[in-house]
């Protein structure tokens, strides 16, 4: 299964975001989207997910175009794990997860034992299961950001599109769910995900794409396009990028410089 | 088999039971059946009250609203302390049906405004409690015929007639009297209710009923046909009548002190009277018969030279025929206080 | 996972001591009311009208059981059952505990229709009808509007089209009762707008029953579906969702249902916003367990409250009153003792 943009123009209502973005993701592939705050990521992905209707261009699934599929099938291929948030009402974890079941039954069916195992595998995969009968409104932001990845799992999709889903994390959990990213990705499903540390870019993704006033401006493999010109163009800061010793994978170490950061008086 | 028996029941039944019913065709085209003796009856609402307590105060069940102190001391005794039951007008009601039901009425009564509205809720509290209702036009003119109509309901034709007889001697005065004063001769006049002053009726409004059949002009006319209003302060100074008639004695206060209302004619003239009110309306509230006295009372007040009424004598002799009370003087005087001029 | 099938058995039990708890609760308030009958007298007149053998019972005590009671037994279960779902279904899609079932604007239509037709002088019927239709085309309008206008989070556009509306509706009402002769018509729009079951006969109750059936359908089968629906709009889409349909069929069915209630028993507040809230602490946030709960809970709310306004004073007190009076203590002391429905 790939998910496809071609020559992609999004926006909110009179409004255009951003353009011209083309894209492939491919079964058992990362991409990673990159880009400062404002850039239009949320955007982007409220649009491939067929949330928003696209300014120009196409969204294609399987060669399809999206908006031939209907919610349902949709959502049996594409799973969402927006960013983690207060809930209204107190149901349980459990039952959170369990929602990810909705696009598997028909409008008027309830969830079967089936059900509840699936939703009950995707707790236990993620390490949730002491969880299960807690209220989501009473665990911390960081289980919460896990439940809703338990409920995308739950879905069995074959592309899981994730916004900023390590934002809310502490450390542990943070590799917790990159190491879950690459174990579903080894298995062959299809990610795509935001984040705004190039560190995990380098860990997980296979491909990262910059996402710089309105534009796509670079796509490509991680040690290609994050390059210190490169983020210096995006958030105006200067790094170093390179290997620490006894590791494998590059990672990125900012220079603090306080006069450019605090406006001069 | 069962059946068989349920019919040798309601055979044998039909043999003992006395023939309870009489069609009566009510002032909504109803049809209901009235048993033979009516004894108890429940009133609807107050001008019905008014009707069946002049007519048969014994077969009154209860008051729609309790009576005041004030009001219980012009009642006769045996109806002072009847129950109070609240209006029995279905949706807009706040009487209670099982309160209703544990009264044990034999005819339900209700007189005033027939329309559908009214008809409808008739047919549903009748369906509802198995009691009939009747409905009665409770218009002015037709005073005399609605005494003696309820009154054969009630079973007391004699008492009704001598009622009766007494309304249309009242309204052939009345109208003869009116046939003979001119059109120019009539007063304009304003009727003012609620604290203000400023809630008044419409041309037709049954609440103005009387101000119409006495032949003065309400100038709330001029601002259509209808039923009770509100109306601006402005309104009454362009209307500028000539008399101006106060619902309660704290509007005629109002009307004679506040400068606003000191430029309308009536105030100028000082012809500013409260409308009597105890133990009913002598005016409206309620639109019922107890209005008839009123007529009295405006004949001497609109027109003094044309009638010649002895208002006190003709308080005392209703009073003691209709409500079967004997009035002193001193209760005479706080009758008519503020309801007539200064001497 | 293994509390599955304890789930199930949650919802089968609850469903059934609440509906054995809901009888007992109605067969006690048959027994209570202004009219005195003892628990065997009513056991009596229950049984002797079911079995058809009706011999030698008090025909008083028959209509006060089966032409008072009963009826007003059974509207206030099937009122409060459909006010509280429809509330615990609203509050769901609006993502908000202090949504109650007016959100649409399905009241202020309902008493539009009412008032109108109160004003026009229309038999009850023709009231309830217009009211009933007020109300589905008060909430018809808000939701018109709320989709006509795109780009923008459609549940948020709703509730601000229906505050629009709702101005607009309440104006209309505001207007006609300025106009409505205040004598005739005004206390039965103001006992109207109170809400009231004084007047519920069998066949009120049978003529809302199709209604209140057809509306709880869509509410029982998306049952599970209505739990996504709370997530919000974009979730649920992402979930698999048809979000448009979906809400569709949700507020057709609570509007329905509501305008229902309120075409025989007029504006009854509270319940719509309390009961779901109090059913939620009870069984938590699952409609699967809050729909029952909220049904039987809202149907013996309604039952007590009814059996109080029929049985505390000598006459009828209007539900409003009486729900937001019991209601309103509960929600706060709900309130100060932590316990919370949502966050």
């Amino acid at each position: 299964m790939t998910l496809e943009t071609r020559d992609l123009a999004f926006g909110y209502g009179a409004r255009t975001v951003g353009s011209g973005v083309t894209v492939t993701i491919k079964q058992g592939e990362v991409l990673a989207l990159l880009g400062p705050n404002g850039a239009g990521k949320t955007t982007l992905f409220k649009t491939m997910l067929g949330l928003l209707a696209p300014k120009a261009g196409d969204i294609l699934l399987d060669d399809r175009p999206l908006s031939a599929f209907s919610r349902a099938e949709r959502a049996k291929n594409i799973a969402y794990v927006p960013q983690a948030h207060a809930a209204l009402f107190p149901f349980t974890v459990a039952d959170v997860v369990l929602m990810g079941r909705a696009a598997r039954l028909t409008p008027f069916a309830t969830p079967s034992r089936k059900d509840r195992d699936i939703a009950g595998e995707a707790l236990e995969r993620l390490g949730m299961t002491h969880l299960a009968t807690r209220p989501y409104t009473e665990i911390s932001g960081g289980e919460r950001q896990m439940a809703l990845i338990a409920r995308a799992l739950a879905q069995e999709p074959k592309i899981l599109v994730m916004d900023e889903p390590t934002a809310s994390l502490d450390y542990g959990n943070q590799m917790r769910v990159l190491t879950q990213i690459q174990t579903l990705a080894s298995e062959g499903m299809a990610i795509v995900l935001s984040t705004h540390n190039p560190d995990h870019v380098f860990m997980v993704a296979d491909r990262v794409a910059l996402l710089h006033e309105t534009k796509l401006v670079a796509l490509g493999a991680p040690k290609d396009v994050l390059t210190a010109e490169r983020l210096k163009q995006l958030y105006d800061i200067d790094v170093v990028i390179g290997t620490l010793p006894g590791s494998d994978i590059l990672s990125c170490s900012p220079r603090l410089n306080p006069a450019k950061t605090l406006p001069e008086t | 088999m069962s059946r068989l028996l349920a019919l040798t029941i309601a055979f044998l039944f039909a043999l003992i039971a006395p023939s309870f019913a009489r069609p009566f065709t009510d002032a909504g085209g109803r049809t209901v059946e009235i048993p033979d003796h009516v004894t108890r009856v429940l009133t609807a609402g107050p001008p019905a009250s008014v009707l069946v307590y002049v007519l048969a105060p014994d077969k009154l069940t209860g008051w729609v609203r309790e009576p005041s102190a004030q009001e219980k001391e012009f009642l006769m005794p045996a109806v002072r302390d009847l129950p109070t039951f609240g209006r029995l007008t279905g949706q807009g009601g706040t009487a209670n049906m099982e309160a209703v039901l544990a009264a044990k009425p034999d005819l339900i009564v209700d007189v005033g405004t027939v329309n559908a509205t009214y008809i409808s809720l008739a047919d549903k509290v009748q369906a509802q409690t198995g009691i009939p209702y009747v409905l009665i036009d409770g218009s002015f003119a037709k005073t005399p015929e609605t005494l003696r109509q309820v009154g054969d309901l009630l079973g007391v034709s004699a008492r009704a007639g001598e009622l009766a007889t007494y309304a249309e001697t009242g309204l052939k005065t009345l109208n003869d009297g009116l046939a003979k004063i001119p059109a120019a001769d009539r007063p304009k006049v304003y009727y003012g209710r609620g604290p203000e002053g400023l809630e008044t009726g419409l041309a037709g409004s049954i609440n103005l009923e009387i101000l119409e059949a006495v032949g003065a002009a309400n100038v709330a006319a001029a601002a259509g046909k209808g039923g009770l209003t509100n109306v601006s302060l402005e309104q009454v100074l362009g209307w500028n009548p000539d008399i101006i008639l106060a619902a309660s004695p704290k509007f005629a206060a109002t009307a004679k002190s506040d400068a606003g209302w000191a430029n309308i004619a009536a105030v100028k003239a000082g012809k500013v009277y409260t409308t009597p009110s105890l133990p009913f309306g002598w005016f409206d509230s309620p639109p019922g018969i107890n209005r008839l006295l009123g007529v009295s009372w405006l004949e001497a007040l609109l027109y003094p030279k044309a009638f010649n009424v002895d208002l006190k004598s003709d308080t005392k002799s209703f009073f003691k025929l209709f409500y079967q009370v004997d009035l002193s003087d001193a209760q005479l005087d706080s009758l008519l206080k503020g309801a007539t001029p200064k001497p | 996972m293994q509390d599955e099938t304890k789930n199930e058995n949650g919802i089968f039990r609850l469903i059934v001591l609440g509906t054995i708890g809901l009888i007992v609760l109605a067969l006690l308030s048959m027994a209570i009311g202004k009219y005195a009958l003892s628990p065997a007298s009513v056991l009596n007149v229950l049984i002797s009208g079911l079995t058809g053998n009706t011999d030698g019972v008090d025909p008083i005590q028959q209509t006060v059981i089966w032409n008072v009671r009963l009826p007003r037994v059974l509207a206030g279960i099937l009122i409060g059952a459909a006010l509280a779902s429809a509330g615990a279904t609203y509050q769901g899609l609006f993502r908000n505990p202090l949504v109650s079932p007016d959100i649409l604007g399905v009241s202020a239509g309902a008493s539009l229709g009412a008032v109108l037709a109160i004003f026009f002088d229309q038999p009850v019927v023709i009231i309830q009808i217009s009211s009933f239709c007020g109300g589905l085309l008060a909430v018809g309008a808000v939701y018109a509007v709320g989709t006509a206008i795109r780009d923008r989070d459609p549940v948020l556009t709703l509730v601000l089209a229906g505050v629009a509306i709702g101005a607009v509706v309440g104006a209309g009402i505001s207007l006609i009762k300025i106009l409505a002769d205040p004598y005739n018509q005004l206390p039965a729009m103001t006992y109207w707008l109170l809400g009231s079951l004084t007047a519920v006969t069998r066949a009120d109750v049978l003529s809302i029953l199709p209604a209140t059936l057809i509306g709880l359908l869509p509410l029982i089968l998306l049952r599970w579906r209505m739990n996504v629906m709370t997530l919000g709009d974009e979730e649920a889409q992402t979930l698999g969702v048809d979000t448009r349909i979906t809400r569709a069929a949700l507020i057709s069915g609570a509007t329905l249902i509501t305008a229902a209630s309120v075409s025989i028993a007029g504006i009854v507040g509270w319940i719509g916003l309390v009961i779901p809230h109090i059913a939620r602490l009870l069984v938590g946030p699952d409609f699967r367990k809050l729909l029952p709960a909220s049904i039987l809970l809202g149907g013996a709310y309604m039952l007590v409250v009814d059996t109080l306004a029929r049985s505390i004073a000598a006459i009828e007190i209007p539900l409003g009153i009486l729900t937001a009076v019991v209601g309103a203590p509960f929600f706060l002391w709900l309130l100060a003792s932590g316990r919370r429905g949502w966050s």
